[in-house]
């Protein structure tokens, strides 16, 4: 297969293992790597490598702090101008993640120029700067270089006042958690390489994931936020996690109050599961806790990592509901999945509470 | 039908998507699948839970032989049964936290009765302070503590109430005259011992 000599365009995610967030590095092994690198952290830092944060923050001045984040990884889709666009949609993110703004993104790109037209790098490229431009940021350079693989990203410089800044530390007992995108990306983008995904599914899906989380941060705005983080690779219980230990509370979800992208649980259950999603099971077995039965697909979706996922908010309870009416309002897939709580010990096991019914 | 498949070098989701495929053709009754990952063996279990066939997989060194059966005469909700209890067996083995393995009825070596109120001491401590193990697992002389005429039952119920799986080898229950006072849904074997004790993240002996 290998030694025929292929004249036609290869698919773009042709020899891709693993795509979008789905290709990240587990989080027990990522922690266990930096766990070796030196940690500094100026008081000028406000959010840096230690809660497993959306993006750097370094505060300029008490008016202004920049917020700094790298996204980028494998084709998920064949379409160059789409990948593009998901990949950017995927790296701004993590900027309203922390309740900022981008204002420039770079270019970060590889790309194996004898496998593929220009024409498709051009097309990449001109999906992520169409998403940059609706971020109401700029591309202002990049950098790219001649590899086996096609990997497309970001970096982005975002702004903040540290005032308003949202980190995935800040939640109080008894705020309600609100998702803004329903889950089961990485499901759906499995099941599209395989060729398995009905036509308004793809559109459902694919909408999902170019979908810039601008609106949702407006919204969220409005209302007492405590807490705030994007739901991308480590799946939504990796997140809930990561908020949960940040805070120093723990949380309670119910699976039958998570949206859900068309189809997904159906092909959950046929063992459409990304590689990643049993890696994420395996990170944060640790960290949760059934209260009950929950149906396997169901766990599997809160492990799915999800590429250009949702915001999660944890915000004050007298607020949820009108948060999520406004997120409902304009248009989103949100849904009200849970609320934090206090905790007795301080144990760090079982702080994500997962129930059904 | 009978068929067998080389899935091994493909990348995910092909062997979940071929073997699907093959069984979506209901004149096939065994799908014999080589694979190379621990993740294709666990998609193929939930597209086997789904699909309603039974699923057997051995480990072969570098590969994985999944066998996948589909038994039309037996009734499908044993089979269902077949495939929840697989699909709880591999939640459990995620989630085995702490194992507390009591192989004797002492702690330690020394003055007999004092080794053995040490026993029940460390035990009550350990309820105290907070600590719910998972499971705690007797054997041998550790089968003792299930007496219902000893002092160590109390803390043992204490654990069982608060959700701790609290078992005894029922080989050893039998050896030691305890059967009938030991109830039996706290009676285990050697194989579940083995279990628990291979797949937990921490065991403490006493």
């Amino acid at each position: 297969m290998a030694d025929k000599t292929e004249h036609q365009q290869k698919k773009l995610t042709a020899n891709v293992r693993a795509g979008g967030c789905a290709a990240k590095l587990g989080a027990a092994e990522l922690a266990k790597i930096l766990a070796h690198l030196p940690q500094k952290s100026p008081p000028e830092l406000l959010a840096g490598i230690g809660n497993f944060e959306d993006a750097a923050v370094y505060k300029i001045s008490d008016d202004i702090a920049i917020v700094q984040t790298i996204d980028f990884f494998p084709p998920v889709v064949d379409d160059p101008y789409l990948f593009g666009q998901i990949a950017a949609t995927n790296a701004l993110s993590d900027v309203y993640a922390m309740g900022g703004r981008p204002v420039i993104a770079l270019n970060v790109l590889c790309f194996p120029t004898c496998d593929f037209d220009e024409q498709v790098l051009a097309d990449i490229l001109k999906g992520g700067s169409d998403q940059v431009e609706k971020a109401g940021a700029v591309i202002a350079g990049g950098h790219s270089i001649q590899l086996g693989e096609p990997v497309y990203g970001l970096a982005v410089t975002g702004l903040v006042k540290p005032a308003e800044l949202l980190t995935n530390g800040g939640a109080k007992p008894f705020d309600k958690l609100i998702l803004t995108k329903p889950l089961g990306a990485g499901i759906a983008l499995l099941a599209l390489k395989a060729e398995m995904l009905a036509d308004s599914s793809r559109t459902a899906l694919l909408n999902n994931l170019t979908q810039l989380n601008s609106t949702a941060l407006d919204c969220g705005k409005k209302f007492d936020v405590h807490a705030l983080t994007d739901v991308t690779g480590f799946g939504l219980a990796g997140h809930l996690h990561e908020m949960a230990k940040g805070s120093g509370l723990k949380c309670r979800i119910s699976v039958d109050a998570i949206k859900t992208l068309p189809d997904v649980i159906e092909l959950a259950q046929q063992g459409f599961v990304p590689a990643g999603a049993y890696g994420n099971r395996d990170s944060y077995k640790d960290s949760i806790a059934y209260l009950n039965k929950v149906e396997l697909e169901m766990e599997d979706l809160i492990f799915d990592p999800q590429t250009s996922g949702g915001l999660l908010f944890s915000v004050k309870a007298e607020h949820a509901d009108a948060l999520l009416d406004e997120l409902l309002g304009n248009g989103l897939g949100a849904c009200l999945i849970g609320e934090m709580l206090e905790v007795d010990t301080n144990e760090t096991r079982g702080l994500v509470e997962v129930s059904s019914g | 039908m009978e068929r067998q498949i080389d899935l091994r070098g493909l990348t995910c989701p092909e062997p979940v998507l071929r073997t699907k495929k093959l069984l979506d053709d209901k004149s096939i009754i065994k799908v014999e699948a080589l694979v190379e990952s621990e993740v294709n063996v666990k998609n193929l279990a939930r597209l086997a839970r789904s699909q309603k066939v039974s699923m057997s997989c051995s480990n072969e060194g570098d590969f994985y032989r999944v066998v996948l059966t589909r038994a039309e005469t037996e009734p499908l909700n044993a089979l269902e049964e077949l495939a929840i209890r697989e699909a709880q067996k591999e939640t459990n083995k995620q989630r085995v936290g702490t194992i507390v393995f009591i192989s004797k009825d002492t702690l330690g070596e020394g003055d007999r009765d004092f080794s053995v109120s040490l026993l029940n001491v460390f035990l009550q401590t350990m309820f105290d302070a907070g600590h719910r193990p998972r499971a705690i697992l007797m054997a041998n002389s550790g089968v003792k503590l299930m007496d219902p005429g000893g002092s160590t039952l109390p803390v043992l119920s204490n654990f069982a109430e608060a959700g701790c799986e609290v078992l005894a080898c029922g080989l050893c229950v039998e050896f030691y005259g305890l059967k009938g006072k030991v109830p039996a849904d706290q009676i285990t074997n050697m194989f579940s011992i083995c279990e628990y004790l291979m797949n937990a993240d921490r065991v403490i002996t006493a």
